[in-house]
């Protein structure tokens, strides 16, 4: 296998939380928590998870507009290649270690696309000086070479030389997308960095610029960190997609084998939510429920266990598994004391007829009676005691049964096939034997 | 409520009548550069328990064709001309505080944006409430929050009564469009405006609040006029779907007549943007034409492959019909032109027709 | 590469070109260092070698040996030093201001699309620069208004007054009362001064105050306000905490006690009130700082390379800027406000002819000779209302917005 392009180790980002007079720090917002991913070169990769996940932080974590917490960020690209580490383990290729003059003999190497066309250009100068403001920054001082390098790019990219004097508010969304390309590669760099370069746009206008993306990939060799909330745009650009969930990737693999052969839960809850252009597969969706945690606190064991529709039951329990789930969310929402009794009371009463508090509760999060007879009482138990009050005990009786295997351990790294890898207990055994050691 | 409303005694009985009928739909602004049409002409119904879609790029018109309906274009600048009936009333007749007292109660709107549609000052409980208060005068306090509750819980909101008290910030993208959604409806509306209610959230909950749209649809039995650029939010839950380009319609029929055989130019190309259907990259070249100064002739002919001269003088072609209550505008639809050269390819709507007859439930 | 250098983007031999960075001197600074500097230069030449009963130019003459020349162009007259740094923020206000206006044709061709609306305002910034044109060159044409007992209470042309006000009615008297002149078209006060000369002097010294307030204000305000969102951490919290002592300092009773103490002409109101009313601008460049900073277009340049002071000075300067020029124009009225209310009150610079001391001047005859008042006070009422319109106007003006794209979506 040839050395990747860019290969990202263990990234962290972590954002201090500080509270008080003296700004004692008393935890940390974990955005990025140890993300590993290898990028070839002429690849797209895509990073796919709800807001929220950390998608966007790795991103700008990688091309050290953040500073990384922890981890290595390393870049072989643009003659770079073929280090080797140095004594202490160090790589010299490491972004995050670069100084200053490295740092930006880097940024001619490495550019970023954002969101929102309309805050990515500053409004006061015309877009033409925009993009050659990065020529001069890099010790370009010919005026007239930089305006003909900047116009040939802006005709490139599908607009006219004759912009170069207009100013953004005069385009609209997807030509400013055009030329946030144009700035992106006006200093011929071999990695650009998409952080949800369509999401903003209308239907048409994304396909337009999708298809820009791919051919100028094609034209200028360039790789792609291609960063999206969106499935189906995923599959139209990426050659491989890694999904993130609160700050780690839970599975990555080619595009293809992901797409047709999901091994995680939350990939087959973000594949079920790609509309199908189709009025004949109204397809139901993977709905999930349950609390989104934050990731100040992230859940112990896999992460996704608070919200995964296919959390497993420990051995011995055997309910229908949307009961399990809504069993789940009521033991964790009484453990975080968010069930207020006051308001459910009163509820019960208004209702027409009349119910008790149990039968409220108990539709509310889906489990109107449970199969198994020891989860059950449990439940009618945790209710009595919280109607009484006591809400630790309830919480307490309820987390004595049940209780499931995804959160006491972390899922580790299963490979499936070359490259396809997931971390999920269910799909732990998969393990083939052997992979097939290909060079 | 309804006393106040002048009622059309002739129509108000009439059964036949739809839910909501636009005629001669024109709305234009008076700007610095003249004036503006944004929608030119614009016809369409609603049934009761219907859904009928608006699909265009931002700049068609469409949204202002759906806020032209109850009024909430602002005059002047805008200026609203054509017949609107409602439930069997004239709406273009009716005063501002008639037409307002029909906004909350009878149409209700949700927005793009959750986020500003919201007040941040009052929790979620107490903003419903007021909903419902000013809807229904007599409502006890204690049932009004139960209804609330109740709504909340029907639209998805997990703990609802718990919530009750929280405020806008404390839910998320997804759930805050669940609020909105609840809000619009516990006023048992009998037609609710979505304009782009999906955009602004992630993939994953889009499908979601569609869902849960079509579920509340089937409960409640409202009409639900949805307005959306994107065709694969259509694909999931109209009946009808409109295709508005410039001000003007381009197409209509149902679902099926727009996904299995697009007959005008521009939907084809729309629907080729999809990912998952036709190319997904390309879009379609060139932009919309500016709205102070339409093109003469097909307002699609600047930007269509198939453009002859005689697309490009006089006035848009007239809707033809093709089957049913699928028509098209466009000049190869009208005698002496052949309609093959705009067809969809046959093979491939035959392909997608299936044996099994999608059942609506 | 072949002969020529290739302008194509991925063409380029970065290492031929690596290293130096493009930074040079613009146009407007180096016209600014051109100007700015003789203008300085005679500042410091005026204070510090000239004496207090000389002339500078006859002095400056002398001293070159050019006296005859200076004289036969009339260059004999005596700036005083807040004209001298009046002649200076003119030069800043024109090459920092006016020339980028006329450097970005599109953008200012945008600007007066969006100001033109606003009716109200494009007539406020007529009569704003009226009173600049006039308090520019007025006092070169109109001399100062002079003592002249004779001719006091002259009513304005039109106008009359009862005889019995006047010692001497320099127009014609009908029916036992006094008509105006042409001599005196807005009439005279109690000291036979002509109020129209004090109106037109009083612009010029309200476009001082203006002008030297602003750019003293602006200076401090927007070094502190952008180092504060860029310094971040203990340096911002200290510099604000400075900056809220500012505000909260009573700027108006420090002013008295300084006039007790030494005795304060309109030079030192000026720089009171200036180096105490700049807190709010530095707060409002912070804060709107810290948010052009984490704008996209922002992250885009630190991207491309660029360093701190090429992001400040070319991003986030200019994007502060439209919001600071909008709230400096609204402090301005302030100023001028506190000006005639001292002069009102009797504790102006009576050697400087402001409107308010012209007000000041006629309180005492307001029942018979209400123009002495009510020209002035017209006068100044208009501006400050004018300085408003135009500060609202501004800031709609000067934020462009995409244009909706079509049809209001
Ligand atoms: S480990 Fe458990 S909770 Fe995590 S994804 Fe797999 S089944 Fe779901
Ligand atoms: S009328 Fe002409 S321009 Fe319009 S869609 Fe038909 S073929 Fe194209």
């Amino acid at each position: 296998m040839t050395e990747p392009l860019l290969s990202v180790r263990d990234l962290q980002k972590h954002y201090p939380i500080k509270k008080g007079w003296l700004n004692r720090q008393v935890g940390a917002a974990r955005a990025v928590d140890g993300i590993s991913f290898d990028i070839q070169e002429g690849e797209t990769l895509g990073i796919v998870g709800e807001s929220g996940c950390g998608k966007s932080t790795a991103a700008t974590s990688i091309v050290r507009l953040e500073e990384p917490t922890a981890g290595e960020v390393i870049f072989n690209g643009s003659g770079r290649g073929g280090a080797s580490r140095n004594a202490d383990g160090t790589h010299p290729n490491d972004v995050t270690r670069f100084d200053r003059r490295e740092l930006k003999r880097f940024r001619r190497d490495v550019q970023m696309i954002f969101q929102d066309p309309s805050s990515s250009f500053d409004p006061r100068m015309p877009i033409g000086d925009t993009v050659a403001e990065m020529l001069i920054v890099h010790g370009m001082n010919d005026k007239h070479r930089r305006r003909a390098i900047v116009e040939d790019l802006l005709e490139r990219v599908g607009l006219s030389g004759s912009d170069y004097d207009r100013y953004p508010h005069e385009f609209s969304g997807g030509q400013k997308q055009r030329i946030a390309l144009a700035r992106a590669l006006v200093l011929n760099p071999s990695l650009i960095v998409a952080d949800e370069p369509v999401s903003a746009l209308d239907v048409s206008v994304k396909a337009e610029i999708l298809g820009l993306i791919r051919d100028l990939q094609a034209e200028f060799d360039l790789s792609l960190l291609f960063i999206s909330h969106d499935m189906s745009v995923i599959r139209e650009i990426c050659d491989r997609v890694a999904v993130m969930y609160l700050g780690e990737i839970v599975e990555i693999g080619d595009t293809e084998t992901v797409f047709a052969d999901p091994q995680h839960p939350y990939t087959e809850a973000l594949l079920s939510a790609i509309p199908v252009p189709d009025p004949r597969s109204r397809t139901e969706q993977i709905e999930l429920t349950g609390t989104v945690p934050s990731p100040t606190n992230p859940p112990s064991g896999c992460r996704f266990h608070t919200r995964c529709h296919r959390v497993i039951q420990p051995d011995g329990t055997d309910i229908d598994q949307e009961s399990w789930r809504g069993l789940l969310n009521l033991r964790d929402s009484i453990a975080a004391d968010e069930v207020d009794i006051e308001q459910i009371r009163e509820l019960a009463q208004a209702s027409e007829p009349e119910v008790t508090v149990e039968t409220q509760i108990r539709s509310e999060f889906g489990i109107a009676s449970l199969a198994d007879s020891v989860l059950d009482s449990a439940v009618t138990e945790a209710i009595e005691q919280l109607a009484a009050d006591r809400q630790a005990v309830a919480a307490e009786t309820l987390a004595e049964v049940v209780w499931t295997p995804c959160e006491k351990r972390e899922p580790p790294e299963t490979t499936h096939s070359d490259g396809h890898v997931s971390r999920c207990l269910l799909y732990e055994h998969d393990q083939p034997e052997t992979v097939a050691a290909d060079d | 409520m309804t006393e106040s409303i002048p009622t059309d005694s002739a129509q108000a009985e009439d059964s036949t009548e739809p839910l909501l009928t636009v005629e001669g739909l024109r709305t234009k602004f008076a700007t610095d550069a003249g004036s503006l049409v944004a929608v030119d002409g614009v016809d369409f119904t609603v049934e009761k328990g219907e859904t009928v879609c608006i699909v265009g790029e931002s700049g068609s018109g469409k949204t202002v064709a759906t806020e032209s309906i109850t009024g909430l274009i602002d005059q002047p600048p805008g200026m609203i001309e054509g017949k609107i009936r409602f439930n069997g009333h004239s709406l273009t007749s009716m005063t501002e505080s008639e037409l307002r007292s029909v906004r909350g109660n009878e149409i209700t709107h949700i927005f793009q944006n959750p986020q500003e549609a919201m007040n941040h000052c009052y929790t979620v409980g107490w903003q419903i409430v007021e909903a419902i208060k000013i809807h229904d005068e007599d409502v006890t306090d204690a049932e009004a929050k139960a209804r609330a509750v109740d709504m909340l819980d029907r639209v998805g909101i997990d703990n609802a009564s718990s919530r009750f008290t929280d405020y806008p910030h404390e839910f998320s993208g997804g759930q805050k469009q669940r609020i909105m959604i609840a809000m619009a409806l516990v006023t048992d509306p009998d037609l609710l405006i979505a304009d782009e209610p999906t955009t602004a959230l992630d993939v994953t909950v889009q499908g979601q609040i569609l869902q849960l749209l079509n579920d509340l649809q089937d409960e409640f039995e409202m009409g639900i006029l949805l307005v959306t650029h994107d065709l694969g939010v259509v694909a999931q839950i109209a009946d009808r779907i409109v295709v508005m380009y410039a001000g003007k319609v381009m197409e209509r029929g149902s679902v099926f007549d727009i996904f299995d055989t697009p007959s005008h130019p521009y939907t084809q190309q729309l629907l080729d943007c999809l990912p998952g259907r036709g190319s997904a990259v390309g879009g379609i070249p060139g932009k919309l034409p500016d709205p102070t100064n339409h093109p003469d002739g097909c307002r699609f002919a600047p930007r269509c492959a198939h453009a002859v001269d005689a697309c490009k003088t006089g006035s848009q072609p007239e809707e033809i019909t093709i089957e049913g209550d699928h028509s098209v505008s466009c000049v190869y639809y009208t005698a002496g032109y052949d309609r093959s050269v705009v067809e969809p390819p046959s093979s491939e709507s035959t392909g997608k027709k299936t044996e099994v007859e999608y059942s609506d439930d | 590469m072949a002969t020529e250098r290739p302008d194509r983007f991925d063409q380029i031999d970065w290492d031929e070109i690596a290293g130096s960075t493009g930074r040079e001197l613009s146009v407007n600074l180096k016209l600014m260092l051109l100007t700015g500097t003789p203008v300085v230069l005679l500042g410091l030449y005026d204070h510090f070698v000239v004496g207090a009963r000389e002339a500078t130019f006859e002095r400056l003459g002398e001293d070159l040996g050019l006296a005859s020349q200076f004289e036969a162009i009339g260059l004999t007259f005596d700036p005083s030093s807040l004209d001298i740094l009046f002649v200076f923020t003119l030069f800043l206000f024109l090459w920092f201001v006016l020339l980028p206006l006329y450097q970005n044709p599109r953008m200012t061709r945008y600007y007066w699309k969006e100001f033109k609306r606003n009716r109200p305002a494009v007539v406020s910034l007529l009569w704003l620069g009226l009173i600049f044109i006039g308090g520019v060159i007025g006092p070169f044409f109109i001399s100062m208004p002079e003592q002249n007992l004779i001719a006091a209470y002259q009513p304005p042309v039109f106008g009359s007054v009862d005889q019995v006000h006047v010692s001497q009615c320099m127009g014609s008297i009908e029916n036992g009362r006094c008509h105006g002149t042409w001599e005196y078209p807005l009439g005279t006060n109690r000291g036979g001064e002509d109020v129209f000369a004090a109106v037109v002097h009083g612009m010029t010294v309200t476009m001082q105050i203006a002008f030297i307030t602003t750019t003293i204000v602006a200076a401090i305000g927007i070094t502190f306000g952008t180092v504060s969102a860029y310094a971040g951490g203990w340096a911002d919290e200290i510099m604000m905490r400075f900056t809220d002592i500012i505000l909260s300092f009573p700027t108006l009773l420090f002013f008295l006690l300084i006039l007790y103490i030494y005795g304060a002409g309109l030079g030192m109101f000026i720089l009171v009130f200036a180096a105490f009313g700049w807190g709010g601008t530095a707060r409002y460049v912070r804060s709107k700082a810290l948010s052009v900073s984490e704008e996209e277009f922002v992250k885009a340049t630190r991207i491309s390379g660029a360093g701190t002071y090429r992001i400040v000075r070319r991003h986030i300067v200019p994007n502060t800027a439209s919001s600071v020029i909008t709230q400096l124009t609204l402090i301005i009225p302030g100023f001028l406000l506190a000006e005639a209310q001292l002069a009102y009150l009797g504790i102006g610079d009576t050697a400087v002819p402001t409107w308010g001391q012209l007000i000041s001047s006629g309180r005492n005859a307001i029942d018979f000779a209400p123009w002495i008042v009510l020209v002035p006070g017209t006068v100044l009422f208009f501006t400050i209302l004018a300085f408003n319109f135009l500060g609202d106007a501004l800031l709609d003006a000067l934020n462009p917005k995409a244009e909706s794209e079509a049809g209001g979506e």
